[in-house]
């Protein structure tokens, strides 16, 4: 199966560790990755999807024809860039007016949109197309006795008419199975389908606020489960998980939380044997006890 | 807040979020819900945002910067019972108020327009070397594509009306 890689921006240039994951571990389940020169954001909710249709659309419509002109499918992991560019694909495949007037912006560029390839979150690529047998045949070292909780994407969940692939985005199963596929157990918290409160002005405008919320979720997962780590699979939760801990940490002067988060496909690599150096360095809370099960 | 109704714009909705279902919002607050910046001080109270759009409170809306608070999770959209399609409205709140003042127009704008991204992406070259990772084909890299995604921006409502946010390097 090839699928066209749509990196975004935070992975490449500030996470390039889960890149390294992902572009190692996906050919080794069967997925070959294109690279989709000359890409742009996404665009990011805060963006052009903030200022006006045209612009928003445009740049939807330049990264979606980029796939298109190669002939397959997009494969993404940050939650924003899969939520926003399905969003571009529904409203270019849904209204034709707007699709005309994008590709009279497109078209001085040499480029147009047909709406013609798909875009999925990498996850759903992992659980219903590459599937879980496949998975546990394909893995080398387990992570069998180990604890750790799952983080769900919102973006991936909802709207479910736009981005769902679960059968329920009210009870999502793909990132446990696929993490439970490795060995490890994941643990259930009353607070499990909370969002990270990551992506968005919230952190920013209301911090006080927005680091209780966080909290929360934080302390339900010390008080209910026995996780050693957390497991995510969009860039904005597991950039945001990490800093969040590191913060409170440090508002509270003391060691409080630390609990390593991954993105699912770093735990995937490192379960094929990729070399921990390469695809799982870049961290704030350490990630050494978890690793060293791998070495 | 006391309001004068007789100033108020009735047709406010279609300007800004020409959606007929909006109607249909009865304010039942399903979409607060689970919403992480309702938490918020002040707090992102999305229908109250609604009621404002179709009551035509032009001036206050203006002024309202709660919608910037939107983490964009897109759970309101998943549980509003009547479609009114909140985080779509809550967009379409941003949109209006970044055409009719500058102020709220966001800088992440002209680094996508410079550079194609929000971050600064592929000049991390030793760290991706040390991880093993090929070079990233960039827009930057391709200095006539880049041109021509700029060109295609400069045509659209914001980026030509703010041209001059978008020059020089």
């Amino acid at each position: 199966m090839d699928l066209c890689l749509f990196l975004g921006c935070n992975t490449p240039a500030i996470r390039p560790d889960v890149e390294s994951a992902i572009r190692m571990s996906m050919p080794e389940v069967g997925v070959d990755l294109i690279d989709l020169p000359g890409y742009v954001c996404c665009p990011a909710f805060g963006s052009f999807p903030s200022t006006d249709v045209e612009s928003q659309y445009s740049a939807s419509g330049w990264n979606l024809s980029l796939a298109e002109q190669r002939g397959h499918d997009i494969v993404v992991q940050c939650g924003s860039c899969y939520s926003s560019l399905r969003m571009g694909l529904e409203h270019l495949h849904e209204d034709e007016k707007l699709r005309t007037k994008v590709n009279e912006l497109l078209e001085p560029t040499g480029r147009q949109v047909e709406c013609k390839v798909n875009v999925h979150h990498i996850s759903k690529i992992l659980y219903q197309d590459v599937g879980l047998e496949k998975i546990a045949e394909k893995i080398t070292k387990n992570m069998k006795g180990m604890h750790g909780v799952v983080q769900y994407p919102c973006h991936t969940l909802f709207p479910s008419e736009v981005v769902g692939f679960e059968e329920s985005s009210r009870k999502p199963v793909a990132l446990r199975q696929l993490t439970e596929t490795l060995g490890a157990t994941v643990d259930p918290y009353s607070l499990e389908y909370q969002c990270c409160g990551g992506a968005g002005g919230f952190s920013n405008m209301s911090p006080a606020e927005a680091d209780a919320f966080s909290q929360r979720k934080l302390d339900a997962i010390i008080k209910e489960t026995k996780a050693e780590f957390m497991v995510t699979s969009c860039i904005t939760c597991l950039m945001y998980l990490d800093n969040i801990q590191m913060k409170l940490n440090k508002k509270a002067g003391k060691e409080i939380y630390n609990l390593p988060v991954f993105d699912y496909n770093q735990l995937l690599a490192l379960c094929l044997g990729a070399d921990p150096d390469k695809v799982a360095t870049i961290s704030g809370i350490s990630r050494e006890k978890i690793i060293d099960h791998f070495r | 807040m006391e309001i004068e109704f007789e100033e108020s714009k009735k047709n406010l909705w279609k300007e800004i979020y020409n959606n007929e279902n909006l109607h249909h919002c009865f304010n039942c607050g399903t979409c607060l819900t689970g919403c992480p910046a309702s938490n918020g001080d002040p707090p992102l109270l999305v229908r109250n945002l609604a009621r404002m759009i179709i009551l035509g409170l032009e001036e206050e809306l203006l002024e309202e910067d709660s919608p910037w608070y939107c983490v964009s999770c897109s759970k309101c959209e998943e549980m509003c019972p009547m479609d009114v399609k909140p985080f779509e409205m809550i967009l379409a709140i941003r949109k209006w108020q970044s055409y009719n003042d500058v102020t709220y127009v966001p800088t992440s704008i002209v680094e996508i327009y410079k550079r194609g991204y929000t971050q600064a992406v592929g000049v991390n070259t030793k760290l991706r070397e040390s991880l093993g990772l090929p070079e990233l084909p960039t827009i930057t890299k391709n200095p006539e594509m880049l041109a021509q995604f700029q060109e295609m921006l400069m045509k659209t409502p914001v980026i030509s009306d703010n041209d001059y946010m978008f020059k020089g390097k």
